[in-house]
């Protein structure tokens, strides 16, 4: 417990100030219900991921101390790192995006997905 | 009626009242230190676009169902800083959420009639 408080405290709120979506998107419209709120806000989230693997910007912390430690390298016959950080978040945005979508469908079964979602079986390395 | 009240007091139009969702879960409020140190962050942020008369954080009461639990709302001074919040704040990242954001009647406010 002592560690944890020694731990500089950090704020919620992302790190940029600017939003990956514009705001009028992120705006609930009027008179839905609390079932029709909770579609928009997962149509909200996917969207906000779709943009930033669309539009390459990843939220990746700029102060490295806000970073997660790295795993240890994998590289592949060539000596290109595989694991890096860019394909490290993507892959981790591919599985939270994918994770929503599930839900989305779950409770609205009309739903459409993202033209680039892919089901996550499908792999892209190489 | 509940049903009326509740599209009532989320209106279309900007109200110096910004009502901010998909930030905070009920458990996450249950816990003292951690409800003052998500008010803390709230109250920084949303500090920067204006002077802020009152923030509420409705927080879980037992088994009670509590009106506007999981939302926050912001009362500002201003209808235009509530309105630079708004479009700053909409979109951005909260605890890995996208924040979502609407506005809400003054008067339901006062009367502090959530839905």
């Amino acid at each position: 417990a002592d560690g944890a408080r020694k731990k500089r405290k950090r704020s919620r709120w992302a790190a940029e100030t600017t939003a990956v979506l514009p705001a009028q998107q992120a705006t609930l419209p009027p008179g839905l219900t609390p079932k029709q709120q909770k579609v928009f806000y997962l149509h909200v989230q996917i969207e906000e991921i779709t943009q930033r693997l669309r539009t390459g910007n990843l939220g990746i912390p700029s102060d490295p101390r806000d970073r997660s430690p790295s795993p240890e390298p994998v590289y592949n016959q060539r000596g290109q790192r595989l694991n890096t950080r860019e394909f490290r978040t993507r892959k981790k945005l591919e599985e939270q995006r994918h994770k929503l979508i599930v839900e989305a469908r779950e409770v609205d079964p009309a739903y459409k997905a993202p033209a680039d979602y892919r089901p996550p079986e499908i792999k892209i390395e190489d | 009626n509940i049903n009326n009240l509740s599209s009532l007091s989320n209106v279309a139009r900007p109200t110096r009242i910004l009502v901010l969702l998909n930030m905070v879960e009920p458990d996450e409020l249950k816990d003292q230190e951690e409800y003052e140190d998500i008010m803390e962050d709230v109250s920084d942020e949303c500090g920067k676009f204006g002077a802020i008369k009152t923030i509420i954080i409705p927080r879980p009461d037992g088994d009670k169902e509590v009106p506007g639990l999981g939302k926050i709302f912001i009362e500002y001074e201003s209808v235009d800083d509530a309105i630079k919040a708004q479009s700053s704040l909409g979109g951005r990242k909260f605890a890995n959420r996208t924040v979502v954001t609407s506005w809400m009647d003054v008067e339901q406010f006062n009367n502090r009639i959530f839905s």
